[in-house]
């Protein structure tokens, strides 16, 4: 794996959102390393898809900034973040159900002259018809490579959970964002599975993705990280490489000791 | 070809029209849209004051020029889109599903009660007539020729806008729409201004409208409050559910079957004892008939076949394409 | 000062209608998360059954309860043959939405087949007018107002002390873990349309009496501005919608005294109907979630 470079994929300063009278997420701080994977783990109630939200402008914060590429992203809306080239995906799958798996991979790359309402009725100059063609052959690529190919005329939502999740996983080998920020991608998938996503993560990086991954599924935190974060109550509580963790009290205390001690 | 023939044709093609610019908005976008009439009428009623000249006493009306046919309906094509956008605006910003459809269905009321009752604008409940065969007398045509010219003028437009969709449903635009109905998050996820890309779609639907209104105002020759109800919405949502949400082949196939099947089955009704003659001295039995059986399909399509009787077409991968073994570690 | 009374007065009495077709509106909604835009066909129903009994009877208590019961079976009837099938089936509140615009559509037109369009003229002597207080008031209209408070005080009566008003709002919050407690949310469903069908009769028969006649579309036109009040009062909430009756009533009796052309009294698509979709899309916009709570409402959160 590549040594982390000087900057940060991700950089998070004090990020708060309450909830009415409830505080989901309390000064959170934490650095993303590039070209890593990061973890981030802790108990149900932590704060760990709020913040997720808050990163990419899903949900306002309250206070805090959050630093991507220098930039900062508080207040900007989700599709901006991702033009950015930060993508995120959601807890439960979000494929297309409507449109089939290669028409849900084409979809992942937002291209602003095709998509424009007189790109796409004009898209008959030549340029574009080449970009998309080869967009075309590099989705069926990406679709080999995750073992969906004889599913890509399948309607995405006629597939089963893990594989949805792979369809997901090739929508992001399609948009190649600088940083992908993946929530519980192995909720309710077969950990068969687990193997391929873990591979699937590890080309991300040599892609030149970085990746933070919020998971409960603890194994498969140790398989693919080299940083973890811990967060409980809205606020991070430890971090570092995974075994260390497990010899943290913090971190065991949160955790009730149950998952962490294997 | 009789008379009526011809009448049920251009009715069908501007029918036809129309239902393909809902089909965009809700079709493809998926968005309820209720504000829908309101832009044919909009449509309409601007073809007419720019086209029957200066208002006599005691009617009412704003502009009341003499432009041709076809200047007056490129101008009330592109007021009906500033009317959609400056709706899309207010409606698309933060609400979906049943609060969308009551914001539009408020703003169609709006529209329709000042058009009834701001008697300025389009003289009130009497509403405007005197479109009299629009560019017949640049072809020199008599009463019956022109049926046939304009029933020929309907089929070539309806064609044309045909032609339109089909581009825009399979180029990337169409597409990006249809992810916007199928998870906006996602969408936003990955890229999409969900805001701008609605408000492309709706104003896009809202110019069809106002292009089929310009046709419409010429096929009646005048257009008032009665001609329209902000409630006909249904009969185009119900030609667009049963013939295949989103797929503009299943439109034109639900404008036949509802527009003019269940139009025409009804003029052969049996008559009910005590009713007399159905077509003659209850017309309005005939349309409520016409009415609670388009409802009644319209229901009972969304619950046994919501997809329609086509399904969406998709795009089918024929080149061949071959999984690679993973990667590993 | 006495302009301003005056309006407040002939506020109420709208209000008092408005409110009795609102608030059963939210109880439909209330049990069933489902806007039902047939809601207004129910007074249609209500106002039809109501003449017919006046007619071969002569009494107006008889056509009131005939209103009421056609109300109450008229609503169970929407609920068994189209809202209870589509919960079941599970389609989205859109698609309910859709299904009963359909239906409304449906009952409207069978109306008109049945009886014609036109309108059909209801008179009742409304009495001589005198003074309560500084309003001028009939008879009718304290009939009005004083039934419509009735009716209010039974129904959070039964709300609030009843064993079936306990399952009511059990259902109306959380209907999956109603059914896990023994409740029948489908009963319960049921007869909470019935109840808020006898009450919508009512209120079409009471339409129909104080503006002098109906059609077979004056109640979707009453619906329309019953979705204001109810929407403004928050879409559930039985409290806030008869507050937001209030203030839409009292907004829409205000209007004569504003210098725009207004067809006065007659609820068709009038300036009122404007007026109260004006108000309504401020307030969505404004507080989606109606005057009385606090969400903001953006599309994600």
């Amino acid at each position: 794996m590549s040594a982390p470079a000087a900057a940060p994929a991700l950089e998070v300063r004090g990020l708060t959102k309450h909830f009415g009278g409830v505080v989901a997420v309390d000064a959170c701080s934490f650095e993303a390393p590039l070209g890593q994977v990061t973890g981030l783990i802790g108990p149900n109630g932590a704060g760990k898809s709020t913040a997720i939200d808050l990163i990419s402008g899903f949900k306002l914060p309250d206070s805090g900034t959050v630093l991507f590429k220098g930039r900062p992203l508080e207040g900007l809306a989700p599709h901006v973040i991702a033009r950015l080239g930060l993508i995120r995906t959601f807890q439960s799958p979000r494929e297309w159900p409507g449109l089939t798996v290669l028409e849900n991979v084409v979809m992942a790359r937002w291209d602003a002259g095709r998509e424009s309402f007189f790109g796409g009725l004009l898209g008959l100059r030549g340029e574009q018809r080449a970009r998309a063609a080869s967009e075309l052959s590099k989705a069926r690529e990406i679709l080999g490579e995750f073992g969906l190919a004889n599913l890509r005329n399948e309607l995405a939502g006629n597939l089963s959970g893990g594989q949805k999740r792979l369809v997901e996983f090739a929508r992001i080998r399609m948009a190649q964002p600088e940083l992908v920020i993946l929530d519980e991608p192995m909720g309710g998938v077969n950990p068969v599975l687990g193997e391929r996503m873990a591979l699937a993560i590890e080309a991300f990086i040599a892609s030149g993705t970085s990746v933070i991954v919020v998971e409960h599924n603890l194994p498969f935190i140790e398989r693919v990280t080299q940083h973890v974060i811990v967060m409980a109550q809205g606020s991070v509580i430890a971090e570092g490489p995974f075994e260390t963790l497990r010899s943290n009290q913090d971190v065991v205390d949160a955790y009730l000791g149950e998952q962490v001690r294997q | 070809m009789s008379a009526y023939l011809i009448s049920v044709l251009t009715e069908g093609a501007i029918f036809g029209i129309m239902a393909l610019g809902l089909n965009v908005i809700w079709g493809w976008s998926g968005d309820f849209d209720l504000a829908y009439y309101g832009y044919i009428a909009v449509g309409a009623y601007m073809t007419l004051v720019l086209t029957i000249g200066p208002a006599q006493a005691p009617a009412e009306y704003i502009l009341g020029q003499q432009l041709p046919y076809p200047v007056a309906v490129v101008i009330a094509v592109v007021t009906t889109m500033a009317v959609g956008l400056v709706v899309g605006l207010i409606a698309l910003r933060h609400l979906r599903g049943i609060y969308f459809s009551i914001v539009t269905l408020g703003a169609v009321y709006v529209m329709y009660v000042i058009a009834g009752q701001f008697v300025p604008l389009f003289d009130g409940y009497n509403g405007l007539s005197g479109l009299f065969d629009p560019m017949g007398d640049v072809f020199g045509l008599d009463y019956q020729s022109y049926q046939y010219f304009f029933l020929g003028l309907s089929l070539v437009m309806f064609v044309i806008v045909y032609a339109f969709m089909a581009r825009v449903s399979s180029s990337r635009f169409g597409m990006a729409l249809r992810t916007l109905r199928e998870d906006e998050r996602a969408a936003a996820a990955f890229g999409r201004d969900i805001y701008r890309l609605k408000l492309k779609g709706y104003v896009l639907g809202a110019a069809l409208g106002g292009f089929a209104g310009a046709l419409f105002a010429a096929y009646l020759t005048a257009f008032n409050p009665s001609a329209w109800s902000p409630v006909e919405v249904i009969v185009l949502y119900s030609a667009v559910l049963v013939g295949g949400r989103g797929n503009i082949r299943g439109v034109v196939l639900g404008v036949l079957i509802m527009g003019v099947l269940v139009q025409e089955s009804t003029r052969f009704l049996p008559d009910l004892p005590g009713l007399g003659q159905l077509n003659t001295d209850h017309p309005q039995v005939l349309l409520a008939m016409r009415g609670a059986i388009i409802g009644l399909v319209l229901v009972l399509f969304l619950r046994f076949r919501p997809r329609g009787l086509l399904p969406e077409r998709r795009f089918v991968d024929r080149q061949p394409a071959i999984d690679v073994a993973p990667r590993s570690a | 000062m006495s302009e301003a009374l005056l309006t407040l007065g002939f506020g109420i009495i709208t209000a008092s209608i408005l409110a009795l077709s609102a608030v059963a509106f939210t109880l439909e909604y209330g049990v069933t998360n489902v806007a039902n835009v047939s809601h207004g066909e129910i007074l249609t129903i209500g106002a039809y059954a109501a003449y017919l009994v006046h007619q071969r009877t002569g009494s107006a208590i008889a056509a009131a309860i005939a209103a009421a019961l056609a109300g109450g079976l008229a609503a169970v009837a929407m609920y068994w043959s189209l809202i209870g099938p589509f919960i079941r089936f599970g389609a989205s509140p859109t698609v309910i939405f859709i299904a009963t615009l359909g239906m409304s559509f449906v009952i409207q037109n069978t109306l008109v087949i049945f009886f014609g369009a036109a309108n059909v003229a209801y008179t009742i002597d409304p009495g001589a007018p005198r003074y309560v207080g500084p309003f001028l008031v009939t008879a009718l209209d304290e009939q009005i107002v004083a039934s419509a408070i009735a009716i209010t005080v039974v129904l959070f009566f039964i709300i609030s002390r009843t064993k079936f008003g306990k399952a009511l709002r059990a259902v109306s919050q959380n209907r999956e873990l109603a059914r896990v407690t023994g409740i029948n949310a489908t009963r319960v469903a049921a007869a909470t349309y019935f109840l808020a069908g006898l009450i919508a009769g009512y209120a079409g028969f009471v339409l129909a009496e104080s503006v002098g006649s109906f059609n077979p579309y004056f109640g979707f036109m009453f619906f329309l501005i019953t979705l204001t009040a109810a929407v403004a009062g928050g879409l559930g909430k039985a409290v806030g919608t008869m507050v937001g009756a209030v203030i839409v009533g009292i907004i829409l009796e205000a209007l004569p005294a504003l210098p725009v052309p207004f067809v006065g009294g007659y609820i068709s698509a009038s300036y009122n109907l404007a007026v109260a979709f004006a108000i309504l899309a401020v307030v969505i916009l404004v507080r989606p979630r109606g005057l009385f709570t606090n969400a903001r409402r953006t599309v994600f959160e």
